[in-house]
């Protein structure tokens, strides 16, 4: 079993990546979407696991949230915003795809680095998962922080709460359930507001450009 | 004896089997469109027909373009004579190193480029200006993994890794291995000419890389150039198939039905992965040229992956 999340911890790293090698924004909620899946079969396995050992129904209540809000709610509103919001095609990123990608394998080797000194989670051997998810959490700063349009930013928010998730399931086996359910209604409410904001730039400048936000500052 | 039986097998397998890859994603692609598509043989069938063309030759082309398709094609035949397809029989006096088999394609490909420059056609030099970029950006990828597959197994022989990859059974359960089959993939779409890269059935200026470079060559030439490519193709499906896909019946040789069934087992293995690449095909366009280092530095990052947790978790 344990087999299984170690690769499924490495293919959700690597749709990470895979996201950051995206250009458009159709194709980066398409991956987000990939990224979502792969999670709840994650929390799937370990619901299995947890119901068949101490009768645990929460983790697969939370695979079930997963799948409807992530797999399901989440690309199909940001779509509806993309679709809704005038877009111009233009250049999307700061810095070249492959110079991303090269900064995203460095800050996999950072937590790496760090991850390995800290004492309680490497049992003698490294926790390949936590290290993986991790990085995960990371990839989704710098995506968020490398995408010129608003969506990118929300979508790199989702990033990094996958992240947060995959890394607090794989570190303690299931969170307690009322925690589980705050992080996702938060991140639901913030979604909503995000979308709604994304709107309202758009009214406002024309395009979701986040640059065209600098002309706020008085 | 047995030398000659091995080498026998080896290239009738490859040679019966590579057109067959092709038409197989052709099909995928047919059916994605709703469409009945050539049949699975239909390559056999041009090359049959190319085989009893004549050949034209440019009267300002040099010797290069008249040994290049023998050398196209013999350079891949030899290369799949190094990578065992179903049978673990070595030759004592020659193992079969990897970079060595890697090298022989590049040897290929390299007169590939001169006889696209040699005819002197606009788009000669083009295909083989792009080509030269692709194959540069594909190679450090493909020689990372398979060096850290080395690396683990503790041989270069190609038959000797592929005889510990399946005695560890199954090897696409281990993390470090899903990152280099990921990596391998990606190369395999950039050097056999696929979708994302190159389309394979256009002949469109603007965007043929490999489909420029045999633009010249015509009858029997065009049908080796063809088949040496098709057998390029299934031999970097085979590399990736017998290193990462378990199969418990590797060890052939010792009868005539483990080989059979092996050799079953490894065509259902080449079609899946002809599957996956179809689908691939299938589900992504054509990326502009300058974005093909996107899915290079994509390769190259997993394969780099695949070995720092080599280092990291000793496996």
């Amino acid at each position: 079993m344990e087999k299984y999340l170690d690769i499924l911890s490495i293919l959700i790293l690597v749709s990470s990546f895979a996201l950051m090698a995206n250009k458009r924004i159709k194709s980066y909620i398409n991956t987000f979407r990939i990224q979502a899946v792969l999670i709840s079969i994650a929390a799937g396995i370990m619901g299995a696991q947890s119901y068949a050992i101490e009768k645990r129904l929460d983790i697969i209540i939370v695979c079930v949230l997963i799948v409807i809000l992530k797999v399901y709610y989440i690309p199909k509103m940001l779509h509806k915003t993309y679709a809704d919001i005038e877009y111009k095609v233009g250049k999307d990123f700061f810095f070249n795809i492959p110079v991303l990608i090269f900064a995203c394998f460095a800050l996999v080797v950072f937590s790496y680095y760090c991850i390995s000194d800290i004492q309680g989670i490497d049992k003698g051997q490294l926790n390949i998962q936590i290290v993986n998810s991790v990085s995960v959490v990371m990839i989704g700063i710098l995506f968020m922080i490398s995408r010129k349009k608003a969506i990118g930013m929300i979508v790199g928010f989702l990033v990094i709460e996958n992240g947060l998730f995959v890394t607090t399931l794989f570190a303690t086996q299931g969170m307690p359930f009322i925690v589980d359910m705050g992080i996702f209604i938060d991140m639901i409410t913030g979604i909503m507001i995000m979308g709604i904001m994304v709107f309202r730039i758009n009214d406002k400048f024309d395009s979701i450009d986040i640059n065209d936000m600098k002309s706020l500052k008085g | 004896m047995r030398y000659i039986e091995y080498f026998l097998f080896q290239g009738i397998v490859l040679v019966m089997l590579a057109p067959l890859v092709n038409g197989i994603i052709g099909k995928i692609k047919a059916f994605s469109q709703k469409r009945q598509g050539p049949p699975f043989l239909q390559l056999y069938y041009d090359l049959h027909k190319l085989f009893k063309k004549q050949i034209v030759v440019s009267d300002v082309s040099t010797w290069i373009f008249k040994v290049t398709p023998m050398i196209v094609f013999t350079t891949a035949l030899c290369a799949g004579m190094i990578v065992p397809v179903v049978t673990s029989f070595i030759p004592e006096n020659f193992p079969g190193d990897i970079i060595f088999t890697i090298y022989l394609l590049a040897l290929g490909r390299f007169f590939m480029m001169a006889g696209a420059l040699d005819t002197g056609s606009t788009f000669g030099g083009m295909g083989s200006s792009r080509e030269a970029l692709i194959s540069s950006l594909a190679e450090p990828s493909l020689l990372i993994s398979v060096i850290t597959v080395a690396l683990i197994s503790g041989t270069t022989s190609v038959s000797g890794m592929m005889l510990k990859m399946q005695t560890e059974n199954t090897p696409l359960l281990q993390p470090v291995y899903v990152m280099l089959f990921l990596a391998i993939l990606l190369v395999i779409l950039m050097d056999t000419s696929r979708i994302p890269v190159d389309d394979p059935s256009t002949h469109l200026e603007l965007t043929m890389v490999h489909e420029a470079m045999i633009l010249e060559y015509s009858g029997r030439n065009l049908a080796l150039m063809e088949l040496g490519a098709a057998i390029k193709q299934l031999l970097l499906i085979t590399l990736v198939v017998n290193l990462f896909l378990p199969n418990q019946l590797f060890i052939g040789t010792t009868g005539v039905a483990l080989v059979v069934i092996s050799l079953v087992m490894y065509i259902i293995k080449v079609i899946f992965v002809a599957v996956i690449i179809g689908l691939i095909e299938v589900s992504s366009v054509k990326f502009r040229f300058f974005s093909v280092p996107n899915i290079a530095a994509l390769s190259l990052i997993l394969s780099f992956l695949g070995f720092m947790q080599y280092f990291i978790l000793g496996r």
